[in-house]
């Protein structure tokens, strides 16, 4: 097989045209700054509707931009109906993709039809920005749930010859495999690109379940601080802000040394942490169907099954200070060190989602509707959960969002620091520790994780910014 | 810059359309508005809320935002036309020429930077002089607005001033550049009726000083009549009658304005005899008014095929001075006839005394510090030797201003709070030191609560029938949720509202069905004592006027009894049976209604009725204007807690308001004063309110 080269022979005749639209847009970019500083503008104010020089480069902009995308579009497309190779690495790369692009559509053309109907998601399609952050953000999502079908190589395999290959590089591997390796191959020897879609699967996985939990920690706790105050709040503020004051590296790395994971540090932690989740619901249904006892009993034994069961398994760890306790029924079985990075990232979160739930405790809690609830004979947590808490889950949605982009992160940093996951582990913050050992050589092992990385939290951040947007306008 | 000399008119709005842009559709907010202000006059701007008069003066200030436009006809600003100028210029008309006045003292004013420095920056930037002159003019300002020590009043920051002075803080920022036109939007709506009455008449004297025109916005009739020479009503959206203010006030040309005075409580209403006249349906949205007159759907004089058929233009009414109605029928209905009284209702008969404090007082304990403790601590004496009785089905009215512990009285009642001291018994059963938790499910449900704020009374996240059910829940009424449900859905027909509203989101409602969905989750367990906070006064006044009737009527026909927290005179004398006056925690006045609003008065009591405006020209009031702030219940006076601001003062001898607490003094049979005035200065009193003879 030859060597595929970035755009094939598609290339040969689309490149100049991407490079002229490029050119366009650079111009277009810097235009639009310097022609209103040059040429003197007679706007005024809204009624002004007739175009200046800026406005025409703006244009320029969008339209050049536009036409990038169509290339791009026309590599994947042809990549995919046409014979190997036609496209180049991008083509390809794209066509690998097939499952997620279908996805995708689908989601957004349901969406897109059904947007009047489905409340704040829906509103989320008239922002464009919360449209490519949403993008983003799924892309990444199917990306992980489609993951075996994309790779083209096993993430843990090793081939001699590959090591430290270019993009593009025949594979000389065993018969019907993928011949090419993609995006290159690492010091290992290793595909970057399979390993990077595994990567995908260990992020999307932890980073969202992680700030759920944190999320519930905070909530549990950051609720009765901002409802009762008094001694109650001081103590647990005063907690909160100990945790912020303290340097979140050093406190990964207190977690992960072996001794204190040797004393069950982590495994505590675990313990009290996972509770919250079971805790919060049980009060949640408690408060509301105490006036109906057999509703009341079903929901909060299923809590108490279901959750405790959860519980255990989660505890129930291998080469953890509880050990694998639960046996056959264990639900399931963790990578190892995972524990240990979850309950850290769970435990550095928590802090500023409880100081977020305590502040809109506060405010919302002097509403009428409260005082209704209060003068009725309410019991405290009816109103904390029931009266309060769905009125903050605006900010809370925002938050949670950009919360997950921060945790990604912090899970790369953790991966880069060589901390809780294996050297192995195909995760992103892992792979751009092992890759940045030869950035100056073979910098592709290391980019490719990170590109994957900027792009996943750009979609979240840009998710948090349209879904804050769009639940102001009305 | 100069300012330009003209003598025209000073405003002129030519058939302004204004239109708000968004994602959906296009919302039309003003359309065909028309109005001319002269040089010194000052025009009212009067309609719900959702009529169209903040934009248009956002129109004339030219800032209507980014979704806003003005789509058609012009505003002319001393004959020059706004929409041509270029920013430039409009920024040297605003703040100039033209000056606003929000409903927001506090908004209006930085937090960050001193009053002097804030004032003085106005003629700063617009005419360029010096800064010892701009601080001569601040200071010649704020004497102008009437604050105590301006030179101290420069050098402070607005949180160290009181809602009534920084709204004079905020008029005397519009006056520093001595503006042609003053626009004041809802000025008085944040403060006190005492204070407003303050406010109104320093806006009053100081148009007529600075000879300034102004375009006072408000909802109140009653303040257009005492500031304003001209008036112009709207309805959604067009002004439907624009005239003088005797024309208008006195023969009504356009059926909304004649629905909309039928529909305040005017002296001479009665719950019983002569209860007021809501105005049928609801305000219609922007995108979905009717074809043709937008009134016609709640309009008495109705004609199918003609109201509905096309536009309908203004049209003059001969004989008056620029009168107009935009109604076509307007000279076929017969405007003398009187109005139809269709329901006279029994007067009901107070029965047993159901609730009754001794005594009662509560009090707060503030620490200097909340963190560390200790320190000075204070204390707030919210409420002082309360003592009343309350009767089966009767109403009593809780008057004062905030923070006269009408609040605080509310919450010992209701269990939030328990009492210092004193008793309450409710039922026969001692309730003062049980709080909520303690209270057994008959004695909470036997007191609810109607709230003030229709916007925030209910959960936004929960549909309204599920509030409801939640409530009948908690009160162990019915014992199956179809049961509930379909006790809840009485309910919403006993506060006449649509069944379907069961599955409403309170988002979806207007502010007076939120109201009335709030009235039926306090009567849910069938409250014997329903504390009613304030619950019309964020309603639009044709809502007001059904809300408190549903009120009144759910009150007769359960023999509850009401206790009707209130500033608002007018709607007290409308529908109490008894009136409690309150100030700084003490029980100033009490006595029925009719004892309260004849003369002999507590000083006080005096000072409220005259603060109130009321939307009849033939009223005559005293005008009794009140002297700075109510003081703090912090410090609260010496002696007497309303010496400091009283007129009576130096008819008591020997100083004695400044060194006791005045007696309890019953003058009649149930009638109680706290004051010290001798029995003759109290029957030398002359009323306030004379309705002239016609």
């Amino acid at each position: 097989m030859d060597p595929l080269t970035w755009t094939g022979s598609l290339g040969v005749v689309l490149n100049p045209v991407m490079l002229a639209l490029l050119a366009v847009a650079a111009i277009g970019i810097v235009a639009q700054f310097v022609l209103p500083l040059v040429i003197a503008t007679n706007q005024r104010g809204a009624l002004a509707l007739q175009r200046g020089p800026a406005d025409y480069a703006a244009m320029a902009v969008q339209y050049s931009l536009f036409g990038i995308i169509a290339i791009i579009k026309i590599y994947v497309i042809a990549a995919i109906v046409g014979p190997y190779g036609i496209a180049g690495i991008v083509g390809e790369v794209g066509a690998r993709f097939l499952p997620v692009w279908i996805a995708l559509g689908i989601t957004f053309a349901l969406s897109i039809t059904f947007k009047r109907k489905l409340g704040l998601y829906g509103k989320l399609f008239d922002s464009p920005i919360g449209m490519v952050g949403f993008g983003l953000v799924m892309f990444w999502v199917f990306t992980a749930f489609f993951a075996d079908m994309i790779m083209t190589h096993d993430p843990l395999v090793q081939e001699v010859v590959m090591k430290n290959k270019v993009p593009g590089t025949p594979f000389s591997g065993d018969e019907g495999a993928y011949p090419h390796y993609l995006l290159g191959g690492d010091k290992l020897a290793r595909d970057v690109f399979s390993r990077m879609v595994a990567g995908s699967q260990i992020v999307i996985t932890i980073a969202p379940l992680a700030t759920l939990f944190a999320f519930m920690t905070g909530i549990t706790l950051g609720l009765p601080a901002g409802y009762f105050g008094g001694i109650f709040d001081t103590v647990l503020s005063f907690l909160a802000n100990l945790i912020l004051a303290f340097p979140v590296i050093l406190l990964f790395f207190l977690l992960v040394t072996p001794e204190i994971e040797a004393a069950g540090l982590p495994s505590f932690m675990g313990m009290i942490m996972f509770a919250f989740p079971i805790l919060f619901l049980i009060v949640l249904f408690n408060s509301r169907y105490f006036t109906q006892p057999t509703k009341r009993l079903v929901l909060i034994g299923g809590t108490v099954v279901l959750g405790g069961w959860l519980y255990m398994s989660a505890l129930s760890q291998d080469r953890t200070f509880f050990g694998d306790f639960m046996g056959a029924i264990d639900a399931f079985d963790l990578q190892d060190g995972i524990l240990t990075v979850f309950v850290s990232v769970v435990f550095v979160n928590s802090p500023t989602v409880f100081r977020i739930v305590r502040g809109l405790a506060l405010d919302i809690q002097t509403r009428d509707y409260v005082a209704a609830a209060q003068t009725r004979g309410e019991g405290p947590w009816y109103i904390m959960l029931w009266e309060i808490l769905p009125n903050a889950r605006g900010p809370l949605i925002v938050d949670f969002c950009l919360r997950i982009g921060y945790t990604t992160i912090l899970l790369g940093t953790l991966g880069f620091f060589g901390l809780g996951l294996e050297s192995e582990s195909p995760d992103w913050g892992t792979t751009i520790n092992a890759g940045r050992q030869l950035l100056s050589a073979f910098p592709h092992p290391a980019i490719v994780p990170a590109v994957a990385l900027v792009s996943l939290v750009l979609g979240l951040n840009l998710l948090a910014d349209g879904l804050r947007e769009e639940s102001l306008r009305d | 810059m100069a300012k330009m000399d003209y003598d025209g008119p000073i405003l002129e709005i030519d058939k302004l359309s204004i239109s708000f842009f968004t994602r959906l559709r296009e919302i039309p907010a003003v359309m065909d508005f028309s109005c001319v202000v002269q040089p010194g006059e000052a025009m009212g701007l009067v309609g719900e809320s959702g009529c169209g008069k903040s934009t248009v003066a956002l129109g004339v200030m030219q800032d209507l935002g980014v979704n806003g436009r003005i789509v058609g006809g012009s505003i002319k600003f001393k004959g020059r036309d706004l929409a041509e100028m270029t920013a430039e210029e409009l920024r040297d008309v605003r703040g100039s020429e033209i000056a606003m006045i929000y409903q927001e003292p506090m908004a209006s004013l930085n937090p960050a930077m001193k009053i002097g420095k804030q004032l003085m920056e106005v003629p700063m930037i617009h005419e360029g002089i010096s800064e010892k002159e701009a601080y001569e003019r601040a200071l010649e300002v704020v004497t102008d607005v009437k604050l105590p020590d301006p030179k101290r009043m420069l050098e402070s920051f607005p949180h160290q001033l009181s809602g009534g002075q920084q709204q004079r803080i905020v008029i005397a920022m519009a006056l520093m550049s001595k503006p042609s036109l003053l626009i004041l939007d809802e000025p008085t709506t944040a403060l006190d009726v005492t204070v407003e009455a303050a406010v109104v008449e320093l806006v009053k004297d100081l148009g007529k000083k600075y000879g300034t025109s102004m375009l006072f916005i408000s909802h109140n009739l009653g303040l257009v009549l005492e500031t304003c020479d001209r008036i112009c009503v709207m309805y959604s959206g067009e002004a439907v009658e624009t005239g003088s203010i005797e024309d208008v006030f006195d023969k009504m040309r356009h059926p909304y304005t004649q629905a909309l005075f039928r529909s305040i409580p005017l002296p001479g209403a009665d719950k019983s005899t002569r209860p007021l006249r809501a105005i049928p349906g609801n305000f219609p949205l922007p995108h979905e008014r009717p074809p043709g007159c937008n009134f016609g759907p709640r309009c008495d004089y109705f004609e199918d095929g003609r109201c509905n058929q096309g536009d309908i233009k203004m049209s003059e009414v001969p004989g008056d001075d620029r009168h107009g109605s935009r109604c076509l029928k307007w000279e076929e209905i017969d405007w003398a006839a009187p109005m139809v009284v269709t329901d006279q209702k029994e007067k009901a008969e107070p029965g047993d005394v159901v609730l009754k404090m001794d005594n009662l007082k509560k009090y707060y304990e503030v620490a200097a510090s909340a963190l560390f403790g200790g320190g000075n601590k204070k204390v707030v004496k919210a409420n002082e030797t309360l003592s009343f009785e309350a009767r089966e089905s009767e109403t009593l009215a809780i008057v004062g201003e905030s923070g006269c512990g009408k609040s605080t009285f509310a919450k010992v009642l209701m269990g939030l709070e328990t009492a210092t001291d004193g008793n309450i018994t409710m039922l026969n059963q001692s309730i003062e030191s049980v709080p909520i938790e303690a209270r057994d499910t008959d004695t909470v449900k036997n007191v609810q609560m109607v709230f003030q704020n229709p916007f925030d009374t209910l959960n936004p996240s929960m549909t309204v029938g599920a509030q409801i059910m939640r409530a009948l829940e908690i009160f162990g009424v019915g014992d199956s949720v179809e049961a509930r449900r379909q006790r809840m859905l009485e309910l919403l027909d006993l506060v006449k509202l649509p069944r379907a509203f069961a599955d409403r989101m309170p988002r979806q409602l207007s502010g007076g069905q939120k109201q009335r969905v709030g009235i039926a989750r306090a009567f849910a367990g069938d409250a014997k004592i329903v504390v009613a906070d304030e619950p019309v006064s964020a309603l639009d006044v044709s809502v007001q006027a059904a809300v408190t009737d549903l009120l009144m009527e759910i009150q007769r026909e359960h023999k509850t009894t009401l206790l009707f927290i209130s500033h608002d005179l007018s709607i007290v004398r409308y529908l109490s049976d008894r009136v409690m006056v309150m100030y700084l925690g003490h029980v100033v006045e009490l006595g029925t209604t009719e004892q309260v609003f004849a003369p002999p008065y507590h000083p006080y009591t005096e000072a409220l009725l005259s603060a109130v405006p009321i939307a009849d020209t033939s009223v005559e009031k005293q005008h009794i204007v009140l002297e700075g702030d109510i003081p703090s219940a912090m410090s609260p006076p010496p002696g007497c807690p309303f010496q400091t601001r009283c007129r009576w003062k130096n008819d008591v001898p020997g100083g004695l308001c400044e060194k006791e607490v005045p007696p309890v003094r019953h003058l009649a049979e149930g009638h109680q004063v706290k004051c010290h005035l001798s029995d003759e200065i109290l029957s030398r009193m002359e009323p306030v309110i004379k309705v002239a003879a016609e």
